[in-house]
């Protein structure tokens, strides 16, 4: 379902929390593998995949149980980790992230896995900003779209352009 | 051979300032670049420019028997910088029609001006800059507000016969690929670049210079030299430049 990314980092970490950060602080889209690191000696399928959406871990399935969302989290087992990082475009992840069943809350990778309630915080913040950046994009392309509005503007200002240039004394500038 | 160009918003806190003092810094690679605070009554290019303690500023060479825009002149940053100063009482002394001749003076003696201009349109000294330049670089933020007073820019200065340069997206937060194409239907000009919302601008204003003083790496800073080569001001035109910006309006009657 998730085509290969770009291998960014491959290392044992005894903790999390420096590599969800990482990728919070440079929004990165794309997916890390997560194996306890006492499964590299065996089969290699007991690992949790977390899928990141600018940054914010947004899915979690387990490849051993099958689970998806929160409890894959709770399969993944405890550190040291292998932890593989991978980039991938946004587009590559946009169908797999409406999978509502394999998704996790904003913060629930950095709480549960990492123990980290503070970055946990910051991830929702960083989820929150950007409903506030999305919701203010959304309004200036909705305005931008509204070609009546956007021509009383412009109407509106030449007019008063115009009116003013002689109180002004710059009626010489203007365009005919 | 000059090309005066007014960085105008029509709202502020857009970025004017700031974007004058980048594009300027990353002109002055290669052009001979001045300055000019334009915004006489809200000035606060000085506090950009590490000149908040000069003594002569532009409104010193605005007053009636005022000194000679050379006393206002400092050479910074690689440029030749002309602020104005802050107090309320020297704006009001200031007879901003003078504005034509500094400009016509300055334009004798650079190849790139650049008039950082008033945040609003309702009043003659704010619309001058706009009128006197060339082009117009107009600078929008992302939202609705920000985006309507650039609209009106672009109509004031198209109606006084100064072209757009293209438009500047400062303060740009995540992607804002749709907003710029839906723009670019309206707006004359390219878009010249989008500017990050940046603590590099935040730590290089509180420092008192330029972005590209303060952090020339940073990506904010990539993005403004972006624009400044998009810019490609005219040369080589040689008409007689001081007799251009006296004529570009009419004189009032004396
Ligand atoms: N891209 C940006 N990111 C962060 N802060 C910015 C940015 N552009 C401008 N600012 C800050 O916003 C404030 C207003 O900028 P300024 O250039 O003075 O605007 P204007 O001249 O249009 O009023 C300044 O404190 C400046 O440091
Ligand atoms: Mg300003």
């Amino acid at each position: 379902m998730i085509p290969d990314g770009e291998l960014l980092r491959s290392r044992v970490v005894s903790a999390l929390s420096p590599a969800l950060e990482d990728a919070l602080d440079r929004e990165l889209d794309g997916y890390a593998l997560v194996s306890p690191r006492n499964a590299l000696l065996d089969s290699g399928n007991d690992r949790g995949v977390i899928t990141f959406e600018s940054g914010v871990a947004t899915l979690a399935y387990h490849t051993g149980t099958d689970r998806g969302g929160p409890p894959a989290l709770a399969d993944i087992g405890s550190p040291p980790y292998q932890f593989e990082l991978y980039a991938l475009a946004a587009e590559a992840l946009e169908l797999p992230h409406r999978t509502e069943t394999l998704r996790i809350p904003p913060g629930a990778a950095a709480e549960r896995l990492a123990g980290d309630a503070e970055l946990a915080a910051r991830v929702r913040a960083a989820v929150a900003d950007d409903g506030d950046e999305r919701s203010e994009r959304d309004a200036v392309e909705a305005f931008l779209e509204n070609e009546a509005a956007v021509s009383d503007i412009r109407d509106a200002a030449r007019t008063d352009a115009l009116e003013r240039a002689e109180e002004w004394g710059f009626s010489e500038a203007l365009e005919e | 051979m000059v090309e005066a160009f007014a960085v105008a918003s029509g709202k502020g806190g857009t970025g004017k300032t700031t974007s004058t003092m980048a594009l300027g810094m990353a002109l002055a690679e290669r052009y001979d670049v001045t300055v000019v605070d334009a915004d006489t009554g809200m000035a606060n290019l000085l506090f950009h420019a590490g000149l908040a303690d000069v003594e002569t500023t532009l409104h010193d060479v605005l007053v009636e028997g005022g000194v000679p825009v050379e006393a206002a002149t400092y050479d910074r940053f690689g440029m030749s910088v002309v602020p104005c100063g802050t107090s309320l009482a020297a704006f009001e002394s200031v007879e901003p029609d003078r504005l034509r001749d500094v400009v016509a003076e300055l334009a004798a003696d650079t190849d790139v001006l650049l008039l950082d201009s008033p945040a609003t349109l309702n009043s003659k000294s704010a619309v001058l800059p706009i009128v006197l330049a060339d082009r117009v670089v107009v600078v929008l933020n992302p939202t609705v507000p920000a985006i309507s007073d650039g609209l009106k820019v672009q109509e004031y200065a198209l109606s006084y016969g100064s072209d757009i340069a293209g438009t500047v997206f400062n303060r740009v937060r995540g992607d804002i690929t749709g907003v710029k194409a839906k723009a670019e239907r309206y707006f004359e000009g390219p878009t010249l670049a989008s500017v990050p919302e940046s603590d590099a601008i935040q730590a290089a204003r509180s420092a008192g210079v330029p972005l590209l003083d303060h952090a020339p790496e940073s990506p904010a800073a990539a993005a403004f030299r972006t624009a400044a080569g998009r810019l490609s001001p005219n040369d080589g035109d040689h008409e007689d430049v001081a007799e251009r910006f006296r004529t570009a309006v009419i004189p009032d009657p004396p």
